[in-house]
């Protein structure tokens, strides 16, 4: 069924067609409205879809295992309102409470965590009931401040936005270098220390990383704590950038975060997938919807493609191992054989 | 030691919403106003519809997080039709846009082997985009009077007709479940579906079948909710998938498939629904709702694998200690002539 | 081909089925007439099982022919077996967890629920077997499970009923009156396959036997031509198959007198055995023979720290690793080289240097992959067992059962353990492989390690063993020196027959 190609070679395989899209769309997208090719909006259009981004990239963790994470939206918002609440109300050092921000994100996905790894409960009932559960905290945090939940609290230091909202040479965002420094990390972590293959051999076979000594069931909790960090460090970028701690900052982002991952090759049965390949995903798709703005299609439509893309993508991939498809594959090579014998 | 009646899960959820009823009744005994639950119970119906078609999908086995945006797109469907004069057309193509998206998440996931949590996140996003191109971004108001009353029309000044009408086809359906041989088949196939082939059960078929039911019902609470509201928005039924997820899942039905009923995702609706009233009633603002309901997520489910490991964990030793033969206890020793 | 009669129940001609490169079926011919009661033994691995299932329309052959009645039939699913009268009661049973035991017996059934049910009634009372049919089937025990999925295939009005070792969890009462319906079904005209470990009810209840052996009918004919020898006999392969290599032993023979055992158990009990008590010494390997379900495998898994021990000790050079978990025993000196390849021993996306080292990452370095170190164990191990691959990134699925095997193996070794517990080492492997895998063995054995060697293939234990010993039931039934290892010996005890006398659960 796999032919003999090695892992890397596939997943390359897979990489190249992701890079090749996002080249294609940049090509389109240029031609459409030249403005786009400008350095300074295109290399600007990061800052739209950096939330997503990084969530993504830790999310890929928790799907190599064969899990799934869908509280991430929630805990942005709640890293949100709490660093708010912490700095504008308790009257907080801003960077205490940031350090307090990643602490609460981190116990978030440490909570669900244990309950996937040591009940072995769902991890899609989990994470939903964690979703509710640390929106609806973000909300209570909202009442110990003066101000109202709607309107957010603002006001805060000037590098602190700066230093996520500015450029290199007016062009080269901020976020961009801070992204590439995320993925680097997560990079190493997950493809090249000894952690991410236990990660990887969780995600292949479960059973057989236990009997190799493997504590699968650490490993597991480790990805959703993870996660629940990349989420809040998303939750503080974003923050930053909008100069507004809200409690609703990550709420629509569950689709696009899945989306990425799954488009850049994790598969959410675990074991395969990367990094790379995520932070190409969020890339391509974040370029598709800001290009498709930029020619004036209208934002509400640009779901619409990305869940077309996402449902290809997968087709095309498990279509690989529908015996159907199998089964033609299969004729087609053998009257290719027969053609030539004759 | 071992079960011998086993009491449906339903029947606990039941407990617990009465429970809940009389506790909060407690502390305030104005919510034991008939008028008031009838009320938290009416408010509810578009919850338990959607909930109803859910439970198909989640009974086999599978999740389906398009009803949301299937919800928003068949209210917006009919909201049209009714408001340009053509109620009944609008009806039916509201069933039939329901129908067709159950079809294709159902041929995706039945037949493409797409897991059906991809599958249903990706319909999900085309379909919300679909509205907006459908809507054009606008609001659709200024419907008759007529037609948004019919979400008021009550039997007997108790349940409306709408919840009425839901409660008829929860009964119905969980009949035709649980007493028909084909009504069972979702139950098997979520239960342990190599042993539903073996025993000739069209797997792939009652997949699809719940995905259509799913669109179905969704479709159904899209034209109620279109009554109730009186216009609908972009955003309807945003955030309704999880909603009813939860719903199902506080009302007994296993995520893992093959365990629960359609009354049990109705009761289920009614604690998500009659949450926020409560908490008013007990004086906690609305903004403990979600805390409140993650928390009694993760509770019930968390709670729930545990049990079911715990008796899976005791019948493997079981079956070892079965396969053990003590000499003590040896019951034949014969001779081979 | 031979030919079909059109009064043959069921007969299959020439089918074959292979899984990736592991061919299970080498071309069966079997004939099932009316009113018979066909007997179909063979060891593990044999491919039983897979027949049956194609026989139902689970599995698709990949050459051969199924005739009903002398009609071909084309069984691409279990409904088309289904309606044509054949039922398969599974080995392992496969009810539905949360329904009750009625709606389990009568799910798929298409006559009137009261009938039906009023026949179950008269069944159960005609085979005075009693089961609440409110119980939930999960809260069942296996061998109450057993008796359900038995009721189920009674109670259709089968053909051909396929029982696929019904007994094994049952007890004698219950194997009686199971065998009464048996026989009056035999009176009716049903025909009947009984596939059983337990020779003696070979004999109680068949009136037909044929014997399987590695993917081939070895023998089969009329029971009356048998008797317990022949049919032991007839479970043996015929040909001895072994590739060349060389079998000169590079050790020294083990100085019993002298030497103290490396590895220790003692009167070890734990879930699936009892009472087990075996030494072995380094440089020695001891064999242990026995069919699936005598509970070696739960043995090994069980020291391993993959499952509670009960009570008794292990110890290796006399340290206590009693109830350790698998990373410890590791770290103490054992490994173990899984029974199911598939399930609990390859990583098949991952690559052949992944699979080599995933044991021995823990120690090879504090947080960062040593791709270099990694590549040269996996190196030394490829050439050393003369692995086939066409590098060290090659997908471990689609390597071939035997190279697989080697990279486990491998695996096992790199954390250079001082007791090595092999189990089934070459099920599903293709003779030549098996031969290299007898030369590491043996090198290894020239090593000093301490090798229990776990394995239902009897001419391996022969080939390869100091000493033995068999299990069944769970616990320990026969000891064999040397001379005593023969694969008639071992044969027979692993079927429960000891010194000619016949054991019954």
């Amino acid at each position: 069924m796999l032919n003999s190609k090695s892992i890397t070679k596939r997943v390359f395989r897979w990489e190249t067609f992701l890079i090749l899209l996002l080249l294609i769309e940049v090509l389109v997208f240029g031609l459409i409205n030249p403005r786009f090719l400008m350095p300074r909006v295109l290399l600007g259009s990061i800052n739209n879809f950096m939330t997503i981004s990084v969530v993504a990239l830790f999310v890929t963790l928790v799907l190599v295992t064969g899990g799934i994470d869908i509280q991430s939206g929630a805990i942005v918002g709640l890293t949100s309102i709490t660093i708010g609440v912490l700095w504008n109300d308790v009257g907080m050092n801003l960077y205490l409470a940031l350090v307090i921000g990643l602490l609460v994100g981190t116990a978030c996905g440490a909570l669900s965590g244990f309950f996937v790894a040591y009940t072995e409960v769902q991890p899609m009932v989990v994470t939903l009931g964690g979703s509710f559960l640390y929106s609806g905290i973000a909300l209570l945090i909202t009442n110990f401040s003066a101000t109202e939940a709607y309107k957010g609290i603002s006001g805060f230091p000037e590098e602190f936005s700066q230093f996520v909202r500015g450029r290199i040479f007016g062009i080269i965002p901020h976020q961009l270098l801070i992204f590439l420094f995320l993925v680097i990390i997560t990079y190493i972590l997950l493809h090249r220390t000894k952690y991410g293959r236990y990660v990887f051999l969780c995600g292949v076979n479960k059973h057989a990383a236990t009997y190799c000594g493997i504590r699968t069931k650490q490993i597991v909790m480790s990805t959703y704590v993870l996660s629940g960090l990349g989420a809040a460090i998303a939750g503080i970028l974003l923050t930053a950038y909008l100069g507004t701690a809200k409690t609703d900052l990550g709420k629509e982002i569950t689709l696009p975060v899945i989306t990425a991952v799954v488009l850049g090759g994790t598969s959410n049965l675990g074991g395969t997938g990367g990094v790379i390949g995520t932070a190409l995903a969020a890339f391509v798709i974040g370029i598709l919807r800001f290009g498709l703005s930029l020619a004036n299609v209208n934002t509400q439509y640009l779901d619409i493609p990305v869940g077309i893309l996402l449902v290809l993508a997968v087709a095309i991939r498990f279509s690989g191992s529908n015996p159907t498809v199998q089964k033609f594959i299969g004729k087609l090579r053998r009257s290719k054989d027969l053609r030539k014998n004759n | 030691m071992h079960k011998q009646r086993s009491i449906p899960r339903a029947t606990t959820s039941i407990i617990f919403l009465v429970l809940m009823f009389l506790g909060v009744g407690l502390i305030n005994p104005a919510f034991l106003d008939i008028n008031n639950i009838l009320l938290s119970l009416n408010s509810g119906v578009v919850f338990t519809i959607v909930a109803i078609g859910i439970a198909f999908v989640i009974i086999t086995g599978e999740i389906d997080v398009s009803v949301g945006a299937t919800v928003g797109m068949t209210a917006a469907i009919c909201g049209n039709f009714v408001r340009d004069g053509h109620p009944f057309l609008g009806l039916s193509i509201a069933v039939l846009v329901g129908v067709g998206i159950g079809v294709i998440n159902g041929f995706g996931v039945a037949y493409m082997k797409i897991p059906s949590i991809i599958m249903t996140l990706g319909t999900n996003g085309i379909i919300r985009g679909m509205i907006y191109v459908y809507t054009g971004g606008r609001w659709i108001e200024n419907l008759p009077m007529e037609f948004k009353s019919l979400s008021q029309a009550q039997f007997m000044g108790t349940f409306t007709w709408f919840y009425l009408l839901t409660l008829i086809a929860m009964i119905l359906i969980y009949v035709v479940m649980n007493r028909t041989m084909i009504g069972r088949y979702f139950r098997a196939v979520g239960d342990n579906a190599n042993g539903a082939t073996l025993l000739g059960i069209p797997v792939k078929g009652t997949k699809m079948v719940a995905f259509m039911l799913s669109g179905l019902f969704a479709s159904i609470g899209g034209i109620m909710y279109t009554s109730r509201v009186g216009f609908i928005t972009p955003i309807a039924g945003m955030g309704y998938e999880m909603k009813v997820i939860a719903a199902c899942v506080l009302g007994g039905i296993s995520l893992s498939g093959g365990v629960g009923s359609v009354i049990g995702a109705s009761v289920g609706a009614a604690i998500m629904a009659s949450i926020s009233r409560i908490l008013v009633f007990l004086g906690f603002p609305s903004d403990y709702d979600n805390t409140i309901t993650g928390i009694l997520l993760i509770i019930i489910v968390v709670f729930d694998s545990v049990i079911q490991h715990r008796s899976a964990e005791k019948m493997r030793k079981q079956r070892l200690a079965a396969k053990v033969v003590h000499s003590e206890t040896a019951s034949e020793v014969r001779e081979h002539a | 081909m031979k030919e079909v009669h059109s009064d043959s129940l069921l007969s299959v001609r020439s089918i074959t089925k292979a899984f990736s490169a592991n061919k299970v079926l080498k071309g069966i011919d079997l004939d099932l007439n009316r009113g018979d009661v066909l007997a179909l033994i063979g060891g593990n691995g044999a491919g039983k099982s897979t027949l049956m299932k194609i026989i139902m329309g689970i599995y698709q052959q990949d050459e051969g022919d199924i005739f009903m009645s002398g009609e071909l039939i084309n069984m691409s699913k279990p409904s088309i077996a289904l309606a044509h009268g054949i039922y398969l009661v599974p080995q392992e049973p496969m009810l539905f967890p949360n329904m009750n035991v009625l709606e389990n017996i009568v799910m798929g059934f298409k006559e009137n629920p009261k009938t039906l049910q009023k026949r179950l009634k008269d069944l159960m009372k005609q085979l005075e077997w009693v089961i609440d049919l409110n119980r939930k089937a999960e809260s069942l025990s296996i061998a109450e499970q057993q008796l359900v999925e038995i009721l189920r295939g009674l109670l259709r009005n089968s053909n051909i009923l396929i029982l696929d070792e019904p007994t094994s969890s049952l007890t004698f009462n219950e194997v009686k009156s199971l065998f009464k319906i048996v026989e009056d079904l035999k009176q009716k005209g049903i025909g009947i396959i009984y596939i059983t470990h337990r020779l003696t009810e070979v004999f109680t209840i068949a009136n037909r036997v044929a014997i399987m052996s590695d993917g081939l009918i070895t023998l089969s004919g009329p029971v009356e031509n048998f008797d317990y020898d022949m049919l032991v006999r007839g479970l043996l392969p015929d040909e001895v198959t072994m590739a060349e290599h060389s079998t000169e032993n590079k050790s020294k023979p083990v100085d019993y007198a002298n030497a103290k055992p490396v590895f220790e158990v003692k009167n070890l009990c734990g879930n699936g055995f009892h009472d087990i008590s075996l030494s072995v010494y380094a440089g020695e390997i001891l064999g242990l023979a026995g069919v699936v379900g005598a509970g070696r495998t739960e043995l090994a898994t069980s020291i391993f720290g993959q499952d509670e021990l009960l009570s008794g000790s292990v110890s290796i050079d006399g340290v206590d690793i009693t109830g350790l978990n698998t990373r410890d025993v590791m770290d103490k000196g054992l490994s173990y080289v899984p029974e199911d390849r598939f399930l609990h021993g390859i990583f098949g996306i991952s690559d052949v240097a992944t699979n080599t080292t995933s044991s021995k990452l823990r120690n090879m370095s504090k947080f960062f992959i040593q791709y270099k170190q990694e590549q040269e164990i996996t190196a030394q191990y490829v050439k050393l067992f003369r692995t086939k691959v066409t590098g060290h990134d090659q997908l471990m699925s689609s390597l071939s059962g035997g190279n697989q095997q080697k990279v486990v193996i491998a695996r096992a070794l790199a954390t250079e353990p001082k007791v090595l517990i092999l189990d089934e080492p070459t099920r599903g492997i293709d003779a030549g492989a098996r031969g290299d895998v007898y030369a590491i063995i043996q090198e290894l054995k020239s090593k000093g390690i301490a090798i229990l060697l776990i394995s239902s293939d009897f001419e391996e234990i022969v080939e390869l063993s100091d000493r033995a010993l068999s299990m069944f039931s769970g616990k320990i039934n026969r000891e064999f020196s040397k001379n005593e290892i023969t694969q008639d010996n071992l044969m027979a005890a692993a079927f429960g027959v000891t010194k000619g006398r016949v054991v019954n659960a």
